[in-house]
């Protein structure tokens, strides 16, 4: 399963939403997931792929697709370090 | 001439910020070494071990949400390989969900319960086991919220009255070990959650109407805690110390 993949179950799990609903456009409050929601995707996240996602690159996320590739960036980061 | 806490080992969790990072540092400065613990902040976290280092004593930074059980066992897991004991555990992190009593629902529940609360039952079962045969001492921070209703404050402060209660149970349980419980709990402490509370017109600036004329800041909470983990506190045991400049006695204080 892809990263993107991945991330979209987890997300999809925490908001009690079907993961069809969940797009690389679409926005946290899109899908209509609260502040808790979001602070447990990423920390659900971060413990899936073992990386770490600052709050302040959190805040810079405009939708999904900016969230996967962050965490596209930081798996790729771990594989060459 | 050596300082109070010279050789001791301190675990303040939640210590990037605000009143854990002000903990952290007051205990440093009387010669504790410190584990750092953070959740979502490294920056902060390993700026306050750099604080700590600069005071010539140890810090260890290492990020764990104390919500999680398994996250629990890890700290102490790393503590127990890397140091093998512990002398003052500080239960500092601490979350909510700023909603109404109706407006709460299992997950905002289970979130704050299992921070505030839970993880404090834990954190102080595995510190006790490494504080064996040398005494220790436990403080856990709490908030006036624990007996009086604020706005959107309620699942913060059920969490917070779980705190005081389970400092007294394990104050007495603990005893015969040498260790000793007690809470600290603060009214509106100067930080940046406060500026938040504020500046949403959840609270009051209450800068006027504490009777210590100005409000409490993370080191007044400090100097408390750093006074319970010495030896002049022995004989205090399952209180929870109230650090508000006055403002719980004189609910209906008005500014001169």
């Amino acid at each position: 399963m892809s990263v993107e993949e991945q991330i979209r179950e987890i997300v999809a799990k925490i908001v009690h939403v079907d993961k069809s609903l969940i797009t690389r456009e679409g926005t946290f409050k899109d899908i209509k997931a609260d502040s808790l929601d979001i602070v447990q995707a990423m920390v659900a996240v971060e413990d899936t792929f073992d990386i770490e996602i600052p709050d302040e690159e959190a805040q810079k996320f405009q939708n999904f697709g900016d969230f996967v590739d962050f965490v596209e960036r930081c798996l790729a980061a771990k594989e060459r370090a | 001439m050596s300082q109070p806490l010279q050789g001791r080992l301190a675990l303040v969790t939640g210590s990037g910020r605000g009143i854990g990072n002000a903990i952290a540092l007051k205990l440093a400065s009387q010669g504790a070494d410190i584990i750092v613990n953070f959740f979502r902040r490294r920056d902060a976290a390993e700026k306050t071990a750099r604080d700590i280092e600069a005071m010539g004593v140890k810090a260890q930074v290492i990020k764990a949400n104390v919500g999680d059980p398994a996250k629990i066992d890890e700290i102490f897991d790393t503590i127990g390989n890397d140091w093998g004991h512990l002398d003052i555990l500080i239960n500092n992190a601490a979350s909510g969900v700023g909603r109404s009593v109706m407006d709460l629902d299992v997950k905002a529940w289970d979130w704050t319960m299992d921070i505030n609360a839970k993880a404090v039952l834990l954190c102080s079962q595995r510190a006790s086991k490494l504080m064996e045969g040398r005494g220790g001492k436990i403080v856990s921070i709490s908030s006036l919220g624990s007996s009086f209703v604020l706005p959107t404050y309620a699942i913060v402060g059920v969490s917070k009255a779980a705190l005081e209660a389970l400092t007294r149970y394990l104050a007495i349980e603990l005893a015969p070990k040498g260790i000793c419980v007690n809470a600290v709990a603060g009214s509106a402490v100067e930080t940046e959650a406060l500026k938040f509370y504020i500046k949403e017109g959840l609270i009051k600036d209450t800068r006027q109407a504490t009777p210590a004329g100005r409000m409490v800041t993370p080191e007044d909470v400090a100097n408390t805690v750093a006074f319970l983990c010495s030896e002049e506190a022995f004989m205090i045991r399952g209180q929870t110390i109230i650090v508000d400049g006055g403002t719980s006695v004189a609910p209906f204080a008005t500014p001169e």
